[in-house]
């Protein structure tokens, strides 16, 4: 089991609301957390889903509906989830994981909706104002619980 | 004879269970999440409703433009974001402050109030209302009226029998996800105390309903408190329990 990064995207094509990359698979605490020298790898990576999911929707035909699970190249494999109110999971694995939609699943149900939205301190939509749409937002999700949370569930999973 | 009689009463008993477990089955039922959430947004509701009761009176006329103008859009916002309320609220001075607080107390009291009514209604066959004293009705507080609320029971109940009472909640469930940045711990009490006079103003209100109704007979306080090292919860979770001090004035 390796995971290699975990990414939040919200619905404001392309704000990146939060990142994790592991650097060192011995260390869980190693890496970085709400980066900005990720700021274009977070753009690059929305991009490559935001082409193939509209191909793979187009793809489906009339009528069904066809969300994008996982992505694979030579050396990694991006899993990812869709939520309907827009937001976007991805989590970045070694080619050994063949699903890890259940583990972002818990992270959405568990993890996002009790620490972020329930959570009256903290903005539902990170996007304040219309200039901060449509890919230059830069406010991340920062609250104790969510990282705490994040780390304790995921950090087993690095090495 | 005195056997027979024995057994009816227990079966008396299971029949008042059994009907009191039908009746509760029969209560409609709401969601919880929705539920809390509604609970929680009464913050917000009081700040906004202080808010615009005070630009009301500073300014009518930018008022009434800026009504039109919210008529003549599209697409009007209604107000502000929750989070948006609470960092008006961090803003604004004592006074306004004391007033959300008062405004969240009265919320909380009507709360009550209706609470205890319902709760006797449904004739829970654990409990007399007739006669209660003091310490049975704070009983009363932590076990059904905490339950009904909050889904669970108070964890500790300490008093000194002259109508002093502390009522101590280790996982107070509503502030549980409340957390700001990774260090911001002075702001984040500030901002959790209104959160805390919803309850206050509802044990009030139980307690005014059951015949402590003089003004300012009870008087309530919730404060932040460390929970007892046993308690403790893991690193990164909320750690504070809160801890409600009741005052009651008895007779004489």
């Amino acid at each position: 089991m390796a995971i290699y990064s975990f990414w939040i995207f919200d619905r404001h094509l392309g704000n990146c609301i939060f990142d994790r990359e592991w650097t060192l698979k011995s260390n869980q605490s190693s890496g970085t957390t709400n980066s900005k020298l990720n700021e274009d790898t977070a753009k690059l990576l929305y991009g490559m889903v935001f082409s193939l999911r509209s191909i793979s929707q187009k793809l489906s035909g009339e009528g069904s509906h066809n969300e994008i699970r996982t992505i694979s190249t030579g050396k990694y494999r991006a899993h990812i989830l869709c939520t309907a109110s827009g937001l976007w999971f991805v989590l970045l694995s070694d080619l050994k994981q063949e699903d890890l939609s259940h583990v972002l699943r818990y992270l959405y149900s568990e993890i996002y909706v009790k620490t972020v939205v329930h959570n009256w301190f903290s903005p539902v939509d990170f996007a304040e104002s219309d200039s901060e749409k449509r890919g230059q937002g830069f406010r991340k999700i920062r609250n104790r619980n969510f990282l705490a949370s994040v780390e304790r569930f995921l950090g087993p999973m690095v090495n | 004879m005195g056997d027979s009689g024995l057994a009816s009463e227990v079966n008396e008993h299971q029949r008042l269970q059994l009907q009191f477990q039908l009746f509760q089955e029969s209560l409609p039922k709401v969601d919880e999440t929705i539920y809390r959430m509604l609970l929680n947004e009464a913050v917000p509701l009081a700040i906004s409703v202080e808010k615009s009761l005070t630009h009301h009176k500073e300014d009518a006329t930018g008022q009434l433009e800026a009504e039109l103008d919210s008529k003549l859009a599209l697409e009007s916002q209604q107000g502000d974001a929750s989070h948006k309320l609470l960092k008006d609220y961090l803003a604004a001075d004592q006074d306004q402050q004391t007033r959300i607080k008062t405004r969240l107390e009265n919320i909380g009291f009507q709360l009550g109030q209706k609470l205890s009514q319902l709760l006797i209604f449904s004739n829970n066959p654990n409990l007399s209302f007739k006669d209660m004293d003091l310490l049975s009705v704070m009983k009363f507080v932590c076990r059904d009226v905490w339950k009904q609320v909050f889904g669970k029971q108070i964890d500790n109940l300490k008093t000194n029998h002259r109508g002093t009472f502390y009522l101590l909640d280790y996982n107070y469930k509503p502030i549980e996800p409340f957390t700001l940045e990774e260090d911001l711990s002075d702001q984040e009490q500030k901002l959790i105390e209104p959160f805390l006079h919803v309850p206050c103003g509802m044990i009030r209100g139980v307690l005014a309903s059951l015949g402590f109704e003089k003004e300012g007979q009870v008087t309530c306080q919730a404060t932040l408190v460390d929970p007892p090292d046993s308690k403790q919860a893991g690193a990164g979770t909320f750690t504070k329990s809160v801890s409600f001090n009741v005052q009651v004035l008895v007779g004489r």
